[in-house]
């Protein structure tokens, strides 16, 4: 088989790129808010493309993803001022993936809508095991005082963002990616052409909680206060897959426009109109999905289908 | 224990029951026909509920009349969602191969919506009212008169649902379509009526049950989630489609609830629950009692 | 275009015309959407009445000179992470020139960090936890008195003086309730005379609580302690009442200063006690009744006792100290440091971040009216013991 020429990769180099140099400028010459717009919005890229490189491709929904999050939020807060912060958020990273693979391994076998409410309520178990923790070890909520800048957090979750985007990018375009897809056409079938799925899921599974675990923990040092029930919110699960329905999730633009999407939408509209917001996001959501299915990304791509004919 | 054996414990577990096993019937039938994940199926409580409050308190209207009127509200509104949005959703075979994922986003989308829309026209300050709430000592179990009637009135329209189910035509086509949906529109089940109904009849049973509920509790605009996991977790385990089964369902998960914590510390409630949820989903996914819907 | 330029010279040079001071901007974040909303109303409420108060008087004293007042409002959506950011904004770009505080001890947590890197001082309100002192004092005070290890000390020495022997304690699983909790059982220890006959906790979204109150019933306690939030509060207020749990001493934490709670048990709330340190009833506070008065003229029902005569203070302590000092930082964190402040709970004077001059406080719910039962010092009523549940 002829090697890809390396011209096909440069659109999405050149977007990175890009995309860095957009960040740098915000760094430098941006007031706070803009700064800490740009967070939200490189927290939600990153988080999307993570749970893109799983339930995108291999079309089980992950409806629990929040469950990794705050896994990483604990992590954090726990080792915080014992651990080095990066060594905090690394390790996040580390246990969000672990809990991954601990949970995936049974739930994988589960298909279709049983597995999107059975990661719902996984999110939810931990979430109040977590509760539970914190009421025995007497603790009420959990302040940090002294966390890093919001500049120096905006620096480490553009580099989850790309990080993320990186993998959805090189993982849809590889064999295991490919294993995925067969996943999501048929299950079945691929099984029968060879196609360990049970690995294949679990793996990527692992893989799309990682970063999330880490974005987590960068979050807790942004709110500086730490609460299960907020930090394990089924908000932020929905709002994952809301992003993914409204860009797309099928390849990496699709999580990066459903993103932007939606926190410009959040910026315009949350200030002046706060209910008004939320009813206009569920009419987009319901309209999206039922006219638009492939989400802005796939909407743009057949446009350009259209013009090219 | 003698706190474990006692007649209120009992009472109050059946009462409990009664009022899942309510919400959990109308979100089963709605799933178990069209496969369709409702998630809003909890905001139709809330919906009864603010009918029934807003009745009462600006109107004068006894809640009692309001168990007329709230289903027949919300089964109009279930024919209108389900004729705007969901015959296109089941017409298109793109959309319809991924029947489940689809159907959870919209109606994720149509749970924003009403929440919001009620916060916008209600604010979001707990509305409460009281009514009916004299304590009745049957033996040594007491209960005030509004949890007697929320225990009447959901245990009879449970029952008269699976009545009509086994015994009607209608009820009949209903229990084919759950069982082998291609077959049914072989022998000639007009499908489209039949989701109209079923969708009719789901959003009903919800918003029926939302007038019980605001007779025991106050309610907000968010308070109809806890009621979705809750239906969600009972229909999961008796069986996705088996209304039956969502009986025996509610009835586990309120003994959980009201005796789990009898026996262990009731800080251990929530994770119990999902625990059972989980070990269900996991080691029977067809539910407890449940026949496998027909795999796609 | 010539012309324009020509009018705005003109306008320039002519004296500064004095019919309009420049007004100030005071701008803040709170719950109005979310599940947060509903218990923050009390407090929206409450600014809302001074908002209108400051638009009829045409302005508040800054130094001396009276300025009108435009307020920039947003919603945190009750997402304790929106509000650094948004106060962030508040300050940098639409350029405030005095902050209120949200709802609630997470958001104004959350936003510490923000107020000492740009040095902005604010007066905190619905804030209650010991982890205020971990905060360092200059940006941010804290009014109330009700902090749990006070709360928890006065709790023991109000429970013997009431002859209490034997207690129930249900404690829910979240901050302000544990928090209470942790302090209450050492102190309860130390005293010795007491014995917990009951000590059960719950996770929130419990939907029965049958089986504790079956408990507590057969243990027939003297005091019976609900360490609830509001929506627990009414769940066990009601089953209690269902059960026929009676006990002459029964407090439940959060929630009956709330008007609900009267709306909806009536005279069974009566006997009740509850964390606060307000009451109109209080001839002490000339203030007091007023607030009250105004409040449901506006609002058709009474304030919040905890909530919306906190949010009040708040507000009286900035706006005595913008009238002394005017609107420099720097003055205004000095003055808000080392003055005492006149307001509806009488003198209020910070001692780092705490307000150390009000004692902390119960009230109990006597005919249908906030009664401060605790200390003897600040009693507008004593003590009743709470009759049994009317069940009709």
């Amino acid at each position: 088989m002829m090697r890809p020429a390396l011209s096909e990769h440069l659109p999405f180099v050149g977007a990175l790129a890009a995309a860095l140099v957009a960040s740098a400028a915000l760094i430098v010459w941006g007031d706070e808010y803009a700064v800490s717009i740009g967070l939200t919005l490189l927290m939600w890229v990153a988080l999307v493309q993570s749970w893109a490189a799983f339930s995108g491709l291999s079309g089980y929904i992950s409806l629990g993803h929040a469950v990794f999050y705050g896994v990483g939020a604990y992590v954090m807060v726990v080792g915080w001022q014992i651990l080095p912060v990066w060594l905090g958020v690394i390790l996040a990273g580390l246990v969000a993936g672990a809990i991954a693979l601990l949970l995936g391994w049974p739930s994988l076998r589960v298909r279709g809508p049983y597995f999107v409410i059975l990661t719902f309520g996984l999110a939810e178990f931990v979430k109040y095991i977590v509760v539970s923790i914190e009421a025995a070890l007497g603790r009420s909520g959990r302040l940090l005082i002294g966390t890093p800048s919001l500049r120096e957090l905006f620096g480490a979750m553009l580099l989850l963002a790309v990080a993320s985007t990186i993998i959805l990018y090189v993982l849809r375009r590889s064999r295991l990616g490919s294993g995925l897809l067969a996943v999501r056409e048929d299950e079945i079938a691929a099984e029968a052409i060879g196609i360990n799925t049970a690995r294949t899921k679990l793996l990527v599974f692992g893989l799309s909680a990682i970063i999330p675990g880490m974005v987590g923990a960068l979050m807790s040092l942004r709110f500086t206060y730490f609460e299960p029930m907020q930090s394990f919110s089924p908000v932020t699960s929905f709002t994952i897959v809301t992003i993914a329905v409204l860009g797309g999730s099928d390849d990496v633009p699709g999580p990066l426009l459903g993103a932007a999407f939606l926190v410009a939408l959040s910026e315009l509209l949350w200030a002046r109109a706060p209910e008004l917001y939320m009813i206009i996001l569920g009419v987009l959501l319901v309209s999206f999905v039922l006219f638009a299915p492939e989400g802005i990304y796939g909407k743009l791509r057949s446009w350009n289908r259209g013009e090219a004919q | 224990m003698s706190v474990l054996l006692s007649g209120q414990l009992l009472a109050a577990a059946l009462v409990l029951a009664a009022l899942y096993a309510l919400v959990a019937m109308g979100l089963n039938l709605v799933y178990g026909t069209m496969r369709l994940l409702n998630i809003a199926h909890g905001e139709l409580v809330m919906l009864g509920g603010y009918i029934t409050y807003w009745s009462f308190t600006s109107l004068g209207i006894s809640p009692l009349l309001s168990m007329l009127v709230a289903p027949a509200v919300g089964a109009g509104l279930g024919v209108l969602i389900y004729i705007v949005l969901f015959r296109r959703l089941l017409r298109s075979p793109k959309l319809a191969a991924r029947v489940e994922a689809n159907s959870l986003l919209i109606f994720f989308g149509v749970s924003v919506i009403f929440q919001n829309v009620m916060a916008l026209f209600f604010t979001s300050t707990q509305r409460g009212y009281v009514y009916l709430d004299q304590v009745i000592q049957i033996g040594n179990v007491a209960m005030t008169a509004n949890r007697l009637i929320l225990f009447g009135v959901a245990t009879s329209a449970c029952l008269s649902c699976l009545a009509f189910f086994k015994y009607s035509r209608a009820g009949s086509a209903v229990r084919a379509v759950i069982q082998q949906r291609d077959a049914a529109a072989l022998v000639g089940v007009d499908i489209d009526r039949l989701n109209i109904l079923v969708f009719a009849l789901g959003f009903a049973l919800a918003a029926l049950a939302g007038v019980l509920v605001s007779m025991v509790q106050e309610i907000t605009p968010f308070v109809g989630f806890p009621f979705t996991i809750s239906a969600f977790v009972i229909i999961t385990l008796g069986g996705l489609g088996n209304l039956f089964g969502s009986l025996l369902g509610a009835l586990l998960l309120a003994a959980v609830e009201v005796y789990g914590t009898a026996v262990i510390s009731s800080s251990f409630r929530s994770i119990l629950v999902y625990g059972v949820f989980i070990a269900v989903l996991l080691i029977k996914p067809q539910g407890l009692l449940g026949r496998a819907v027909a795999a796609k | 275009m010539k012309k324009i330029l020509l009018a705005a010279a003109l306008a320039a040079l002519l004296p500064q015309a004095s019919w309009a001071e420049d007004p100030i901007k005071i701008g803040y974040a709170i719950s109005k959407t979310g599940p947060f909303a509903p218990a923050a109303q009390t407090q929206i409420n409450a600014y809302q009445l001074w908002a209108d108060k400051v638009a009829a008087e045409g302005g508040i004293d800054v130094g001396g000179v009276k300025r009108p007042v435009q307020f920039v409002v947003y919603d945190d959506q009750s997402d304790f992470g929106k509000a650094p950011a948004i106060y962030e904004k508040l300050i940098t770009s639409d350029k405030v020139d005095l902050l209120l505080a949200p709802w609630g001890t997470p958001f104004h947590f959350s936003i510490v960090g923000i107020l000492e890197k740009y040095h902005f001082p604010v007066v905190g309100n619905s804030a209650a936890s010991t982890t205020i002192r971990d905060v360092k004092p200059g940006n941010i005070w804290f009014t109330t008195s009700a902090i749990p290890d006070h709360l928890a000390t006065e709790l023991v020495k109000m429970m013997k003086s009431a002859g209490v022997k034997t207690i129930a304690i249900n404690t829910l699983q979240l901050p302000f309730s544990q928090e209470f909790k942790k302090f209450l059982m050492p102190a309860i220890e130390k005293d010795g005379s007491f014995k917990v006959v009951v000590n059960e906790e719950y996770a929130p979204d419990t939907k029965d609580m049958t089986a504790t109150l079956t408990k507590i019933k057969q243990a027939a306690p003297d005091a019976i302690l609900s360490l609830s939030y509001p929506p627990d509060s009414v769940l066990f207020m009601k089953q209690e009442r269902e059960l026929g749990v009676n006990s002459s001493f029964q407090l439940v934490l959060i929630g009956p200063t709330d008007n609900f709670f009267s709306k909806i048990f009536g005279p069974n709330l009566d006997g009740i006690i509850t964390m606060g340190h307000w009451s109109p009833a209080q001839a002490k506070w000339p203030k007091a009744k007023p607030f009250y008065d105004a409040y449901f003229k506006k609002f058709n029902e009474p304030p919040d006792y905890l909530d919306s005569a906190l949010a009040w203070m708040s507000i009286e302590v900035l706006e005595q100290a913008v009238k002394k000092v005017g609107l420099d930082k720097d003055k205004l964190r000095q003055e808000i440091a080392s003055d005492t402040f006149d307001t509806i709970n009488g003198p209020v004077k910070f001692n780092g971040v705490e307000n150390v001059t009000t004692p902390t406080m119960y009230l109990q719910f006597q005919k249908g009216e906030a009664q401060i039962i605790w200390p003897a010092s600040e009693e507008t009523a004593k003590m009743i013991k709470k009759p049994a549940w009317s069940q009709n």
